[in-house]
């Protein structure tokens, strides 16, 4: 086991495709992203104008705004999401007779891709769609689901969180079982209810996972674009133009690539500026706990 | 007595809970059985009948044919399925070699790997349309396929697995004198099936399931796959309800057929994700 050596030559043939593949389509355009922000093409030409399109973000009010949107949405949909994974997962995990057809049924959504959920939700959303209709029947009034300002954005936060959580879930369902039952067993006979067992003893053991989805959740979530491209684009009055999609407009739209690429390098520094405070608080609490 | 009512009770609350994941499904099902002008009858008032197909018909799977859906879903299946074989064998033999070869810097390589299936595809599609520029690849369909196949979570899945393999074999065939050729073909490549379906099936629904790349990196839309023909579809024909029920509903089933046998392969391949993190 020890004597063994490496064959240089076939590792090497072994390693070489995968990592080419992983420094030219993930490496490299992170490096791209922050050269080409530094550069403007203006009328075909490329003129390096250093920091001037991060600056040109720091004056210009609909950045702020869309920056406004992005973390006013990610700090309601992810506690949202994960309070409502944990839930399901806790539904997911109890025996009795039946379970089994419940837990195919609340799988269905992760065969579901986002935009397919999105073209379902936003026929159910229309002003005479079936959740308006459904609303009348409990006697309440028709909704502009997708068309009020104030409203939008609520509603891709559900579509995304109908279509999320099942896929959270699972990680959920996997911790858990991870949880030896005896504590439990030890819990119910020192008389700890249900809640109690729940927060003192699943969460806390539970923490590890419950970050790890954290900083999954956030991470795509700050990225979100297929609901906004498909339902809003942006609108009303900008109430849903996320970061990614501002970045999408300015690039393919507008043809200012710099200020994409600089929007994109503020967005990801933004992101993993958040993934590092969640890492800091929650694994260091886990310690405490420990 | 009390106990019949508990049970009851419950059985309510997961039907109300699955009603939710079910409904939007089902009713989009419902839809795309019925004639265009039906999809919205029996709403307002709302009754029951809004959920079963009637009246039937079939015009909407076969409109959504006359619109090339047959096309774009074979062009979708051709993306996946050469990135499924091309990223098991490109990733497996990555993870192979960092299973059970050493060598320096290898910690930071492998940290490397980790750390980009961390970072989203999202964070990276705007630049990654500038290297595709580089390459000349725009609106040719490698730029689909190949910057999809390295892919930093199916390499791990190998490694963990390849990890674990009793060094006996490896032993056993080096005193036959079998080459490592032989060894990662005839030892550990059958001893991984199961991880290869993982890794199959995370690449098949990232191919299946990807938007905002294929809209980016064909601009022309000579070539369709079918998130981005599904939502080019939905601009266009914004009433065409019961054919946008069809085609999502197409859209849906194909990996549900796909995911539903080989769900525990799927849900592995995940968790070992999770687990790491």
């Amino acid at each position: 086991m020890t004597t063994r050596r490496t064959p240089v030559f076939f590792a090497v043939l072994c390693l070489a495709p995968a990592l080419l593949g992983l420094v030219v389509f993930r490496l490299y355009p992170i490096a791209l992203a922050v050269s080409d922000s530094l550069f403007n093409v203006v009328r075909g030409d490329t003129i390096f104008v250093g920091i001037g399109n991060y600056l040109a973000l720091a004056a210009d009010t609909t950045f702020w705004k869309s920056l406004q949107v992005t973390l006013w949405f990610n700090l309601l949909m992810n506690p949202i999401q994960i309070a409502l994974a944990l839930g399901l997962a806790l539904l997911y995990v109890q025996k009795f007779r039946g379970i089994t057809l419940y837990r195919v049924l609340f799988l269905i959504p992760i065969g579901v891709s986002l935009p397919t959920a999105v073209i379902i939700w936003r026929i159910m959303l229309t002003p005479d769609g079936l959740v308006n209709g459904l609303l009348n029947v409990a006697g309440l009034p028709a909704q502009p689901w997708l068309t009020s300002e104030g409203l939008a954005l609520y509603s891709i936060i559900a579509i995304a969180t109908w279509k999320g959580i099942s896929y959270w879930m699972i990680f959920i369902v996997g911790g858990l079982q991870n949880i030896s039952p005896e504590i439990y067993d030890a819990a119910r006979i020192d008389g700890a209810r249900a809640w109690q067992r729940l927060v003192y003893i699943t969460v806390p053991l539970l923490r590890p996972t419950l970050l790890f989805v954290l900083v999954a959740d956030v991470s795509i979530n700050f990225l979100l674009f297929a609901p906004i491209f498909m339902l809003t684009q942006g609108g009303p009055a900008d109430s849903t133009n996320v970061l990614m999609y501002e970045a999408y407009k300015s690039g393919f739209i507008f043809g200012d690539m710099g200020r994409a690429m600089a929007i994109i390098v503020v967005l990801v520094l933004l992101l993993l500026l958040i993934v590092g405070l969640q890492f800091r608080l929650l694994s260091r609490r886990t310690e405490a706990a420990s | 007595m009390k106990r019949g009512a508990a049970l009851g009770l419950r059985h309510l609350a997961y039907i109300a809970i699955a009603f939710v994941f079910v409904l939007p499904l089902w009713w989009a099902i419902v839809s795309s059985l019925r004639p265009n002008s039906e999809v919205f009858a029996d709403l307002f008032p709302f009754t029951p009948k809004a959920l079963i197909p009637v009246p039937f018909s079939l015009e909407a799977y076969s409109g959504i044919l006359d619109q090339g859906f047959g096309l774009i879903i074979a062009n979708t299946l051709l993306v996946a399925v050469v990135t499924v074989i091309a990223g098991i064998v490109v990733n497996g033999a990555a993870g192979f070699a960092f299973a059970l070869f050493d060598f320096k810097g290898k910690g930071l390589v492998l940290a490397f790997v980790i750390v980009s299936f961390m970072l989203p595809f999202e964070a990276i599609a705007l630049p990654l349309y500038s290297v595709t520029l580089q390459l000349g690849w725009v609106d040719n369909i490698a730029a689909l396929i190949v910057p999809s196949v390295a892919n930093g979570l199916a390499v791990f899945l190998f490694y963990q697995f390849f990890r674990q393999v009793p060094s006996d074999y490896l032993e056993a065939a080096q005193i036959d004198g079998a080459t490592w050729f032989d060894i990662l073909w005839r030892i550990y490549v059958p001893l991984s099936i199961p991880t290869c379906i993982s890794a199959g099936l995370l690449l098949f629904v990232f191919q299946w399931e990807a938007f905002l790349w294929p809209l980016l990196a064909m601009p022309s839309q000579q070539f369709k796959v079918i998130q981005v023909g599904m939502a080019a579809f939905q601009q266009q024909y914004q009433t065409f309800w019961n054919q946008l029920f069809a085609v999502a509903v197409v859209t849906a089933l194909i990996p549900i057929v796909l995911l539903l046998p080989l769900q525990r392969y799927y849900v592995q391949g995940l968790s070992s994700a999770g687990i790491k993190g």
